[in-house]
């Protein structure tokens, strides 16, 4: 993975003593509220509901065990022992005073980490495949992309007053795992018909009020040419981006008000006036970030494991992991495995100091010190030997992190909604807990196959709930929380938003809910169909008709109830 | 400028009795406006019973945000339990009093007496 | 208003002026608004002017005129208004050899990021300043070191150092 050399580290270094004035000048009163806020969270620091949040940024979803450990380090000194994987592969504590905020940076700095830019109207944090130098289907490794689009959007001059926040991911393969086409800026890496490697630019997709697929802006761009061409994007975009309404601020409004045709020609003609040469990266720098993601050193191992499969064959519960956690790698002999931080009844995306600590320590040993955080707030070893997997199993189970659930009805992605979050609506944690506890039986999620469930407690959408197969978003509605269920939304290739089944519905009928769609699914279902696929061939018309029947038995039974 | 989102109680029609809610600037934790000073404990928030009460508390808030203590203070209506102790009405604003529903090892819950 | 450049304050040599009478009778340069602008130069050929235009100007509106000013301030109507940055960067791409102005309530922590773009100076309110006075804005401006941007500022980016480096290593 990439490491800072001196430039970064005085650059990170430098970050955090100019946030340490910021936080001084704030408290003495020459920086108003409204001043530091932008500042705040230009550096990733909210204020929500009970505290502080800090959110930390793990470019591309890339961490090693000494940061790790690091964080659990923070996690116990300065919070309250846990933190919290994200949507956005990032991490955040929920607990944190501001007079601790810069020292909190400086143990980031320490570990070759910051809080830039995890926030604010600025480019955020870049994400990219959890697979990347994993999957057998990649054209090229995206990760020196994300890496240099990280380096070139750290404290832009021209562009960290943007109209909205600007979110940029990548992907290097053909299955899209980054949810490129609904980022304000989605770039596949790509092969033209000369074997030349670029990019197909995708801008203007995007989910929260209004959600939007995003459109080929550029089917092929030369690789070497990729930031003076971001650079014309963004220019059109902070000049003529509304900051009118806030609602109507991202880059898809843009596209959308503007007209495919002419933003794409307006992008051109800003493109065209640009010395590209003076904007772009050096040829060797590109080289020089590349060298870092090259391959770890693999043993030359035979593609299958007498060891695994003598251990599957008398686990049933390795097996099991196997079979739902593991991912196939294009090094023979090797594994990548989804850590599911989705133990049944527990909280999406939290991770324990403790748990840091213990898988750490299992990254060091067994995936050449390298792990991902992935968007289903989830964590991924990318490169586990099949021989050592058993092992692997056995510590992950040691520290509650074996949970072999993976991509099932009980995976599911929850924003930290009203429990947390100033601008949450409804409640969003309890009912991804209330959902899994309802389809804990293990026999029961297998059967039932892939259903990605996606939970948002706000309009904004950072649960990504239009996305969801079955998506959730809770809103206030007559002073009561209240839910409304989707269902066929696809954040991959074929991406797609999620339909309406109905009315919004109360806090205790969603389980009950859930479980008619499942039903419906189950019946309607052909061959080895998964839930997404079943969907996509029905439409939406039979589940709309199960949800239905669902309410109107619930309201039978509750004016039974009260007569 | 878009307006940018501010702290604020969602109850329609009657706003009292109401307590006066902020954050503590340095710290972050949730405090509120008591007899003479802020305090942590949400049993000891003062009640306005009466409008004239609670514009005063309203304007020591807005002093004490700009005397830089204090971000986003609002008036919080609440009902009172029969010891006379404030609840907030909106589930939000509850949420605010108690500390995470999905931790309750964490916040004012887990470090005060409930308001009973 | 005080006025900013790198070096710290200097006096204004420009005067603002809302009408075309008080443009001729400035007690300096006039400063004038675009409204003004094809007037005033019909009225007074070759005389030196500042203009002042909006952030959200289109710059092709703004080129006629670029030979004839002496200053261009951008008007900033909020310091999260980030447009002025923008057609900053376009008004010099268009050759413009005045000094450039960011003018309105922006914040000292903005100061790089201003100087980056191609502005020389800023012109802020007393409200501004009362808060955040020069030395604020001297200090701000030397917080950060190096960039990653290329294109930016006069000095190299850091993608331009670690080239130049890596040749300098070479035997």
């Amino acid at each position: 993975m990439y490491r800072y050399d001196e430039f970064d580290e005085r650059f990170v270094r430098e970050r955090v003593a100019q946030f340490r004035g910021q936080v001084e000048r704030r408290l003495e009163g020459s920086l108003t509220e409204d001043e530091f806020k932008p500042l705040r969270l230009k550096n990733g620091l909210y204020l929500q509901l009970h505290a502080y949040m800090l959110r930390i940024a793990v470019p591309y979803g890339t961490l090693n065990s000494r940061q790790l450990r690091q964080l659990a380090h923070i996690a116990e000194t300065y919070d309250k022992g846990y933190g919290h994987f994200t949507t956005r592969q990032n991490l955040q504590f929920n607990w944190p005073k501001l007079k601790d905020v810069p020292d909190i940076l400086d143990l980031l700095a320490d570990v070759e980490m910051h809080c830039i830019q995890t926030s604010g109207n600025c480019i955020r944090n870049v994400t990219a495949d959890q697979f990347a130098g994993v999957a057998k289907d990649e054209v090229e490794d995206p990760r020196p992309t994300a890496e240099l689009l990280r380096q070139w959007s750290s404290l832009h001059p021209e562009f960290v007053w943007l109209p909205r926040k600007f979110k940029i991911a990548v992907t290097g393969a053909e299955h899209d795992r980054a949810a490129i086409k609904v980022h304000d800026i989605g770039l596949k890496l790509k092969r033209n018909a000369a074997g030349e490697v670029g990019y197909e630019v995708i801008v203007g997709g995007g989910l929260g009020r209004t959600p939007m697929i995003g459109k080929v802006v550029r089917d092929f761009l030369p690789k070497e040419e990729l930031l003076a061409y971001l650079e014309a994007i963004m220019r059109v975009y902070n000049s003529e981006g509304r900051r009118d309404n806030k609602y109507k601020a991202r880059v898809k409004i843009l596209v959308h008000e503007t007209g495919e045709e002419e933003f794409r020609a307006r992008v051109e003609e800003e493109y065209a006036k640009l010395d590209g040469p003076t904007i772009n990266a050096p040829e060797e720098e590109v080289e020089r970030i590349a060298a870092y993601f090259a391959p770890p050193a693999y043993e030359d191992l035979a593609e299958d494991s007498a060891t695994l499969d003598g251990a599957r064959a008398s686990d049933p519960a390795l097996d099991r992991f196997v079979e739902q956690n593991g991912f196939a790698h294009k090094q023979p002999g090797y594994i990548a495995l989804t850590i599911a931080l989705k133990e049944i009844g527990a909280v999406p995306g939290d991770m324990s100091a403790d748990q840091m600590r213990a898988f750490a320590d299992i990254a060091e040993k067994y995936s050449f010190d390298e792990f991902r955080v992935t968007h289903s707030q989830n964590l991924v070893l990318p490169h586990v030997k099949k021989d050592d997997l058993p092992a692997v199993y056995a510590a992950l189970k040691e520290a509650g992190l074996a949970s072999a659930n993976a991509g099932l009805i009980t995976d599911i992605i929850a924003c930290p909604g009203l429990d947390y979050c100033a601008l949450a609506t409804a409640k969003s944690i309890p009912i991804a807990q209330d959902i899994a506890k309802t389809f804990a039986d293990p026999d029961r999620q297998k059967a039932i196959g892939d259903l990605p469930i996606k939970i948002s407690g706000c309009i904004n959408a950072c649960g990504h709930h239009h996305v969801g197969a079955i998506g959730i978003l809770g809103l206030e509605k007559g002073g009561r929380e209240n839910y409304q269920i989707t269902i066929g939304g696809d954040a991959t290739e074929h991406a797609a938003l999620g339909e309406r089944l109905g009315p919004g519905i109360d806090a205790g009928d969603v389980p009950g809910a859930i479980e008619a769609v499942v039903e419906t699914y189950l019946a309607e279902k052909q061959g080895s169909e998964s839930f997404i696929e079943t969907v996509r061939r029905t439409g939406a018309e039979p589940f709309k008709a199960g949800f239905t029947a669902f309410i109107e038995a619930r309201a039978a039974a509750q004016s039974e109830a009260a007569e | 400028m878009a307006k940018e989102h501010r702290a604020g109680s969602k109850v329609r029609g009657d706003k009292l009795p109401a307590i006066l809610m902020a954050n503590h600037l340095l710290e972050g934790d949730v405090v509120f406006l008591a007899d003479g000073g802020w305090t942590l404990d949400p049993s000891g928030a003062k009640i306005a019973h009466d409008a004239e009460t609670a514009a005063a508390m309203e304007a020591e808030g807005k002093a004490a945000a700009a005397a830089n203590a204090v971000v986003d203070p609002y008036l919080v209506p609440v009902d009172l339990t029969t010891t006379g102790l404030p609840v907030a009405r909106h589930f939000r604003d509850a949420m605010r009093q108690k500390g995470p529903s999905v931790h309750p090892d964490m916040g004012k819950q887990a470090e005060y007496a409930p308001i009973r | 208003m005080t006025v900013i450049t790198k070096k710290g304050e200097i006096a204004d040599a420009y005067v603002r002026a809302d009408t075309l009478e008080t443009a001729f009778e400035a007690d300096g340069i006039p400063l004038i608004p675009a409204s003004l602008v094809d007037e005033y130069v019909v009225a007074k050929p070759g005389t030196d002017f500042g203009l002042s235009v909006p952030g959200s100007m289109p710059i092709e509106d703004l080129v006629p005129y670029l030979a004839q000013a002496s200053l261009i301030a951008i008007e900033f109507p909020g310091f999260s208004d980030g447009r002025g940055f923008s057609l900053a960067r376009r008004v010099k791409r268009e050759g413009f050899a005045g000094r450039l102005r960011a003018s309105g309530p922006l914040i000292a922590d903005q100061f790089t990021d201003a100087l980056q773009c191609g502005f020389d100076e800023v012109e802020l309110p007393e409200t501004m300043t009362n808060r955040q006075p020069v030395q604020q804005w001297m200090e701000a401006k030397d917080t950060i070191t190096d960039f990653y941007q290329s294109g930016y500022g006069e000095g190299l980016s850091i993608l331009e150092k670690r080239r130049a480096a890596r040749k300098g290593a070479r035997p």
